[in-house]
């Protein structure tokens, strides 16, 4: 287990603010710098020693079609005309790591999925009962259920390397730096050099993805076709708590105080009327003449 | 059973009623723990959390089937009449046990008619809101926003079934001494059959 402050825990009281905390980290992918070499991929499976999955050729360059228990990061290539040229939507797809993380809110297990005040949102896989609600709050369609273990995995920001103080494997093994690592502020202030310097290249379009409907993430895109966000296989508006799960808290509020209420009434009825009894002795004596 | 007492619940009824009513025992305070993070405790009970979002809905399953032999075991005799209305608005002075303002009732009362019919409606409807909840992934992100909503009625339905489970078990235990047997040996007293159902006691006694 880690040592890191937290800040969020699921199903749980939040922890007293104040406590402790450290710098927030995030990882800034600069789609425009890869080469699609998938080493990022390679590192991630290493470093987390992840079973590797049997690959087939389904007419992309992508190594895996989706996500898996075992697959946390997956390089999305998505081959789409722009301008009459062909292009690669390059997506970097795992946990975004969001500061207002829709699955932690939609978790009913305590302690099943925890956010450290660095900004990791991690899941504690012997908290978790199963019930894959995180799979539907999450917005960027990231945590995979392991149907034979019954629990849910994703990327977790290699939380073990970030706490010893060393960046994350992907990172680690990017040879073009088209990720980097750094405090929020920094890599934020990267990213905003970054695509004003894509516009100045004739990409006018270009936007730092760190969508304000989840509060920001931990891992921002560089993104050079900002206009062709859903060809990068990113939401243009994701939400963390939609509507129901915000009014599902309040009404389990007023749930919990309704069905006490009606045990007290049934409490006052009994002591205001007592018990209805059959008149034994009446019936007796009617049963009699029969 | 002596000559004496009335048969209210055969076997078969008293089976049925106390399997659906175990599971809905079950179903209730495994989905409050998981409701409540303040009981989620309550999921120790019955083998820790993963095994009770395991069985939850298989024991769903069931407590949807016994529903259904309730409706067939049931229906007819819970067919609503005008008689039935009548009690119904008599429902404020039967609150206040008192039974000489409350119309005579058969085998059973308006009241008891009306908590059988919701019942049915409320099992259709754990139904229709839980089956999405026992695979929330099946369809990935689309299901986004929708699992909520189930989430949410699925919590109101059984919100309302735990409210009339106190109902139930109020009236059927302390409120009216002599009622639970009914469901437990089968039998009911004259006498008790003349307070709360004195049609069905003249229909049986035959006076």
């Amino acid at each position: 287990m880690t040592t890191l402050a937290i800040k969020r825990i699921s199903a749980s009281s939040a922890p007293p603010p104040g406590v402790s905390s450290g710098p927030e980290y995030s990882k800034l992918v600069d789609i425009s710098r890869c080469i699609g070499c998938k080493g990022c991929e390679v590192a991630c499976k290493e470093w987390n020693e992840l079973k590797s999955e049997t690959t087939f050729n389904f007419g992309s360059y992508q190594s895996h079609q989706d996500l898996t228990p075992n697959t946390w990061l997956l390089m999305r290539f998505n081959e789409k005309e722009v301008d009459g040229s062909l292009r690669w939507m390059i997506t970097k797809d795992a946990c975004l790591h969001c500061a207002e993380p829709g699955c932690l809110y939609a978790c009913p297990s305590p302690g099943a999925i925890v956010q450290y005040t660095n900004g990791i949102v991690d899941f504690n896989q012997e908290n978790c009962i199963g019930c894959q609600y995180c799979v539907s709050g999450c917005p960027f369609d990231i945590p995979r259920f392991d149907s034979v273990t019954g629990k849910v995995y994703k990327c977790t920001l290699c939380v073990d390397r970030v706490e010893a103080g060393l960046e994350p494997a992907c990172v680690k093994t990017c040879p073009t730096n088209a990720i980097a690592w750094g405090s929020k502020e920094d890599m934020t202030e990267l990213g905003n050099k970054k695509v004003a310097g894509l516009k100045n290249r004739g990409f006018e379009n270009a936007v730092l993805y760190d969508p304000a409907g989840v509060g920001g993430t931990h891992m921002m895109y560089v993104v050079p076709h900002g206009d062709r966000l859903e060809d990068y296989h990113l939401p243009a508006d994701p939400v963390a708590s939609p509507g129901p799960l915000k009014a599902l808290g309040w009404m389990k509020d007023l749930g919990g105080l309704l069905l006490g209420g009606g045990l007290v009434g049934a409490l006052v009825h009994y002591l205001a009327l007592g018990p209805q009894r059959p008149d034994e002795t009446g019936s007796n004596s009617t049963e009699a003449r029969q | 059973m002596n000559g004496r007492e009335l048969l209210r619940f055969t076997f078969r009824e008293r089976l049925l009623h106390w399997l659906v009513g175990l599971c809905f025992g079950y179903l209730l305070l495994t989905g409050f723990a998981l409701s409540y993070p303040s009981l989620f405790w309550l999921t120790l009970l019955v083998g820790g959390g993963p095994a009770a979002r395991a069985l939850h809905p298989w024991v769903g399953v069931v407590f949807t089937a016994g529903a259904l032999c309730m409706l067939l075991v049931w229906g007819r005799d819970m067919r609503w009449n005008k008689e039935d209305g009548a009690w119904m608005r008599a429902l404020r002075a039967y609150v206040r046990h008192d039974k000489s303002q409350v119309p005579d009732s058969g085998k059973y009362n308006g009241g008891q008619k009306m908590y059988f019919w919701v019942s049915m409606v409320f099992a259709l409807l754990y139904l229709v809101t839980g089956l999405p909840l026992w695979f929330p992934a099946l369809a990935g992100a689309s299901w986004l926003g929708w699992v909520g909503w189930m989430r949410l009625l699925h919590f109101l339905v059984a919100l309302g079934g735990g409210g009339m489970l106190i109902v139930h078990g109020y009236l059927a235990t302390v409120a009216f001494p002599g009622t639970a047997r009914a469901m437990l040996y089968g039998t009911v007293t004259r006498a008790w059959a003349r307070l709360h159902h004195p049609l069905w006691a003249r229909q049986q006694i035959g006076d």
